[in-house]
Order: structure tokens, then C-alpha cells, then sequence
């Protein structure tokens, strides 16, 4: 098998304070690799480096067979991401937003058009395309986020909490829709806090905690070396059961930026 | 990624950025406004006013009807027709308003209830004096706290008396034979030749400095809160992570804020033409080459501005820092010669001051290429240094 991901002691520090701590991992070509990780465990900060949306302090990672650092643009050209924030304008209408992302990529006219068709099909949001993002329900919103990052058909494809704060039927649509895109060949990064979801969807996790990845296996395994019933308690174990922020004496907190 | 490509990516930033804004109804409306009360405000608070010739007999005063008080002390004569006379230029030509008080003091006294904006005394002695021969004395007490008032109100009543001294001694030179009159009274004469022909309207020299601020003020204000509010509701990261350069985006960014501005600088032009008598003497394409110029001398301080700007409000009260003393200090609301030595400097450090001065030039004076180089090249040299700090900088701030 091919890796899709090669991260190589991939560190990032944040004004002395280490947020990601040389990690090394690997994910497969049409895996579903589960990032999983309590909040402010480094999870963000390395989708986000893989991204070439921050620059790492050290080591590197090979994202689509491209440097993050030395070819940041061809990278960006095979990856394709879902944040957590939307990244939808609210006031254009579904259509408007697709195409100008569409557009980014370099998609044009008819090709351009059928894309954008196929992607409001696939979520079911033909009917509401016209009308302006902002009016639509948050499960909506969020299925259009998702297919945004799709636009230009990706091979890899980071899904940062993608069914956070969504009704049942929206996210089974989602977990559906994930089921799908990785029976299309597609290699997707899932960070989710849902361990069900986890457990139900990758086909490898990995566990990050204070910037390090302490797991890394199929959740059968990790749960069978535990002895665990569940990912759940698998995640428990690890990472412990206390709080994060009573359970650590020097836990960082990154100050939000007045100047 | 060529250049085309990046091109293209630009002009689609540039279309969804006015699309968005097109869409923002208010926030619309109220940048389509914001010239116009402009516009009017000013042009009612700097009126057009002609220039004045007391040899014609033609006064010119953004001012009408101001209230006045007059003493006359004096029980002679020569007083009274002296305070006639004053009455009659200034009913035919509503500059003031005349009453007559009995003292000084009572007159004061409506000063500062006030009711009046000046006292005329004519003070006893006056007949007498001119009839010896001796040079006669008018007192006149001005409402020291009108401060812009006090001053032009005052230096017509001085003209209403010139012209009445010119005609008292004239009669007198009269008495002594066939010489010219007017030769004996002011054998040297100064007349004032415009600037430019035709009637000058003090219009003519704010209208440029108001569209350079518009454009340059709007476009940057407009630049900040494209930036910061992509930047904090997240999109800013869709556009980073397509494959499209830091110059193209600022280049799209850029584009659909100069376009507003230039929207802006037209709606300006388009009233000062149409209600206060602007014209444009110079070449249009002149005038667009330094609208361009000076939006583009701006937008590198308006992305470092930004992008170290942690969120939306302080990038916008950044902005402002910048925008409200530069409407003082660069020449477009008082004349530069106004300021202290070391603040003109720092005016004439700003672009906005040549970008004013530029327009000014071309609008009214008609000025040729070469009559503005040095306009231009600074320009020029501040939208290279800029951009070259800005540009870097730009995504390195966004992706820290």
C-alpha cells in the first residue's frame, strides 16, 4: 500500500509552549484514519499544518506524494478540507459558493456547472441552492460545507469534527456520506470526540495527548490490547478520566491575542 | 500556478467580494450615502464665494444678515451721513444687519447676550476731526468668540469703511482742482486675477482632496474589514488552502475595494459638478492614474494593519488612527501652511498628501504629466515599499 500521509517528527511550538510534539505517523491510501484527542491536544494544530495552513517548527510530512513545505501548492491541489468553522459566506447562496470555490481550483464553465450539480444532488440541497447560506438550518450548512471542500475532487480530505452539534438524521447522513466518499477510493483524516463514530468509521486511530500520539492501531486492536469494551473506554484509559484542565498542573493556556 | 491562473483568481476574489458586499444591503446603502452627506456638508460649510473688489464695489461673503450694532457719539454731521452711508452698502448688499444703540455699553451688553455679533462706534470728535483736516477715528468691537465669524465679518465692515473713506476723500480732492481723484486716494491699485478663468468656486480646491480621501480612506477601511472578517469567520482558510498565491489574493482583495473607492470618488465628483459649480479642467485619464495610485500607496499600510490586527474592530480602529489626522494633516480640509513646521512634514510624508495634490492639480489647474512627477513618483515609491513588506508578510500572519 501507498501512504497518502507521511508525517516525520512533525513538531510545531507556539511561543516556547510545544502543541505538537515530533510526531510520526502514517495513513494508507483509502483509509479512514481516525484523529482522535482530548480538546487542545495538538489535533487541530497538525490538521492544520498538513494543510499548509501552518508552518511546522520542525520536521515535515509528505501530504499526496508533495512536501507541506517545499511544495505547499501542489499539496494544496490534492487536499481538500472540511474545518470545523464553515468556510461558507452567508449572505451568497449555495450555488455562489461552490462556484467560487470551484473557481479557486481552477474549475471553469460546463465543467464547473456539473460539478456544482452533482455536489448539491449528493446532499440533497438542489431545492434551497438559490437561497442565501446564512437562512439555512445548521445541519444544512454543514452538508454543504462538507461537499464544499470537495469541489475539485480530492484525494485526501480532512473532515475536522463534521458531525458536531447536528441532529441524528444529519449525522447519519454524514457518516453515510463519509462511507461513500472512502468507497470512491478517497483517503480521509476524521477528527471527531465522538468515539462511536470513531470506531464505527476508521479503519486506524490515532490518539494524541499533550502534543504526542500515544495510539496508533485499528480500534479492534487498540480495544483487544486495553481490554476494553469500546474505543470509548479505550480513550479513557489513555487519556485519562479526569478533566483536562484540573488534571494537569502546568496546563497551557494559549492567551488569546489583544495585541 | 501561472499567471493567468492567478489572474483569473483574483478577478473571482474581486467578484465574490462585491457580490457580498452588493448583498449587504445596508452596509451598501449607507457606503453610497456616506459622499453625498459628505459632499453637501462641506459644501455648505466651505460656500463658493466670488472674490471681493472694493473698486466695483463688489463684496463677497459666504455670510449674510450678520446682526450689528452701531453708536453713534459723534452728534456732527459728517457722523451721520458717514453711519447713512454705512446702513445703505450694507441693506443693498444683506451683508449685515444694523441697529442703532444709544452707548457702547449697551450694545456690549447684547454681545454677549448674543444678540449681536459686533459693535460700530463713532466716537465724539469724529466730524470735528475731518473737518480739520486730521484723520477721524471708527472703534469696532467684534464678538471675539465667533472665532471664524469675528474675523471675515470684520474685514467687511473694514472694506465698507474703505470704500466710504475712498468716497469722503475723493470729495475733498475734489475742492482742490482738476487732478484725478482716484489717482490722489490710491495711486496704487491691485486687482485680482483667478486662477483659473471663469468664476472660481473654493469648491474647486476641496473637491480633489475629498475624492483622494474618499478613495484612499474608503478603500483601505473597506480592505480591513474584507480581510478580518474572512479572517474570523474562517473563510480566509478555504481561499489559503486553494491553490492560489498570497498575490493573487491580495490582488482580488484589492481589486473589488479600489473598485468601491473609485465608485465613491466619482459619486463626489458628480456633486461637486453638480452643485457647486466644480469643473474639471484637466484629463481624465491623468485623474484616474492617481486615483489608482494613491489606493494602491495605501493598501500595503492597510494589510499590515490588518494582518497584525488579532480581529476585526482593532483592525478598523487601526485604520482610523491613521485616516482622522490625516484629514487634518495632508492638506484637504485646511491649508498645510495652517500646521506647524513639523507637522507639515509629517503631512507631506503621508501619500494621501499627494494624491490630493496631484488631483488638485490635474482637476483644477489643468497640469500636465510633467507638471506632476514628483506627485507620481512618491506615489509610485510608496506602493512599491509597502507592497513588498506587506505582501510577505500577509500570509505569513495568517498562517502563524
Amino acid at each position: 500500500m501507498d501512504s497518502m500521509i507521511t508525517a516525520e517528527n512533525l513538531t510545531k511550538k507556539f511561543n516556547g509552549f510545544t502543541a505538537v510534539d515530533h510526531i510520526s505517523f502514517k495513513v494508507e491510501k483509502g483509509e479512514i484514519f481516525g484523529f482522535l484527542g482530548p480538546n487542545g491536544a495538538g489535533k487541530s494544530t497538525t490538521i492544520r499544518m498538513l494543510c499548509t495552513l501552518t508552518k511546522p517548527t520542525e520536521g515535515t510530512a509528505v501530504v499526496g506524494g508533495y512536501d507541506i513545505i517545499k511544495q505547499p501548492e501542489q499539496v494544496r491541489k490534492v487536499i481538500g478540507l472540511v474545518a470545523e468553522k464553515l468556510i461558507l459566506y452567508p449572505q451568497l447562496t449555495a450555488v455562489e459558493n461552490l462556484k467560487f470555490f470551484g473557481k479557486l481550483y481552477g474549475l471553469r464553465g460546463k465543467q464547473l456547472e456539473d460539478r456544482v450539480k452533482e455536489l448539491l444532488d449528493m446532499v440533497l440541497l438542489t431545492k434551497f441552492k438559490d437561497f442565501p447560506v446564512g437562512g439555512y438550518s445548521s445541519g444544512m450548512r454543514q452538508r454543504l460545507n462538507i461537499v464544499r471542500g470537495l469541489i475539485h475532487d480530492p484525494k485526501i480530505i480532512f473532515l475536522d469534527e463534521p458531525t458536531a452539534m447536528l441532529d441524528p438524521q444529519s449525522v447519519q447522513f454524514i457518516r453515510d456520506l463519509i462511507k461513500n466518499l472512502k468507497k470512491n477510493g478517497k483517503t480521509i483524516i476524521l477528527t471527531t470526540h465522538i468515539m462511536e463514530e470513531a470506531e464505527l468509521l476508521s479503519d486506524k486511530v490515532g490518539i494524541i495527548d499533550h502534543g504526542k500520539i500515544i495510539a496508533l492501531d485499528s480500534p479492534e486492536n487498540l480495544k483487544r490490547k486495553y481490554n476494553c469494551e469500546s474505543l470509548h473506554e479505550v480513550f479513557l484509559e489513555l487519556t485519562g478520566r479526569t478533566l483536562r484542565d484540573s488534571a494537569s498542573n502546568n496546563m497551557h493556556i494559549r492567551v488569546v491575542r489583544g495585541f | 500556478m501561472n499567471f493567468s491562473n492567478n489572474f483569473k483568481s483574483s478577478l473571482d476574489i474581486a467578484f465574490k467580494d462585491l457580490l457580498y458586499f452588493w448583498r449587504m444591503k445596508m452596509l451598501f446603502i449607507t457606503f453610497l450615502m456616506l459622499p453625498v452627506i459628505l459632499m453637501f456638508l462641506f459644501g455648505f460649510m466651505f460656500p463658493t464665494v466670488g472674490t471681493s473688489n472694493i473698486y466695483s464695489g463688489k463684496i463677497a461673503s459666504p455670510y449674510s444678515n450678520i446682526p450689528i450694532g452701531m453708536v453713534v457719539e459723534d452728534g456732527g454731521e459728517l457722523a451721520h451721513s458717514v453711519a447713512d452711508q454705512f446702513k445703505q452698502l450694507t441693506s443693498s448688499t444683506g451683508l449685515l444687519k444694523v441697529k442703532d444703540f444709544s452707548s457702547f455699553e449697551v450694545a456690549r451688553e447684547k454681545i454677549v447676550a448674543g444678540e449681536l455679533k459686533g459693535v460700530i462706534v463713532i466716537p465724539n470728535g469724529f466730524t470735528e476731526a475731518l473737518k480739520s483736516n486730521r484723520q477721524a477715528v471708527i472703534i469696532v468691537t467684534m464678538d471675539d468668540t465667533s472665532s471664524q465669524l469675528a474675523p471675515a465679518v470684520y474685514s467687511q465692515i473694514l472694506t465698507l469703511f474703505k470704500m466710504i473713506s475712498n468716497g469722503v476723500s475723493a470729495s475733498i480732492i475734489k475742492n482742490y482742482g482738476s487732478i484725478d481723484a482716484s489717482f490722489m486716494v490710491e495711486p496704487i491699485v491691485v486687482e485680482r486675477k483667478n486662477l483659473v478663468a471663469g468664476t472660481t468656486s473654493t469648491f474647486e480646491f476641496l473637491a480633489p482632496g475629498f475624492m483622494a480621501l474618499n478613495i484612499v480612506m474608503g478603500t483601505l477601511s473597506g480592505l480591513a474589514a474584507a480581510i478580518a472578517r474572512e479572517k474570523e469567520q474562517g473563510t480566509m482558510d478555504g481561499i489559503l488552502v486553494a491553490p492560489v498565491s498570497s498575490y493573487a489574493i491580495i490582488t482580488g482583495k484589492v481589486l473589488a475595494q479600489t473598485i468601491r473607492g473609485m465608485v465613491q470618488a466619482f459619486i463626489v465628483l458628480g456633486i461637486s459638478i453638480a452643485f457647486f459649480g466644480v469643473k474639471v479642467y484637466g484629463s481624465f485619464l491623468l485623474m484616474l492614474l492617481i486615483m489608482f495610485l494613491g489606493v494602491s500607496s495605501f493598501i500595503g499600510i492597510g494589510i499590515i494593519a490588518t494582518t497584525i490586527a488579532p480581529e476585526q474592530e482593532t483592525a478598523m480602529t487601526l485604520i482610523m488612527l491613521l485616516q482622522i489626522p490625516s484629514m487634518f494633516i495632508c492638506n484637504i480640509l485646511f491649508p498645510i501652511e495652517q500646521l506647524p513646521k513639523w507637522l507639515q512634514y509629517i503631512g507631506k510624508m503621508m501619500p494621501l498628501y499627494y494624491a490630493a495634490d496631484g488631483l488638485r492639480k490635474v482637476i483644477v489647474l489643468n497640469a500636465n504629466f510633467n507638471q506632476i512627477t514628483w506627485d507620481i513618483t512618491v506615489l509610485l515609491l510608496y506602493s512599491i515599499i509597502t507592497l513588498t513588506i506587506a505582501i510577505p508578510l500577509f500570509r505569513k500572519a495568517l498562517t502563524r
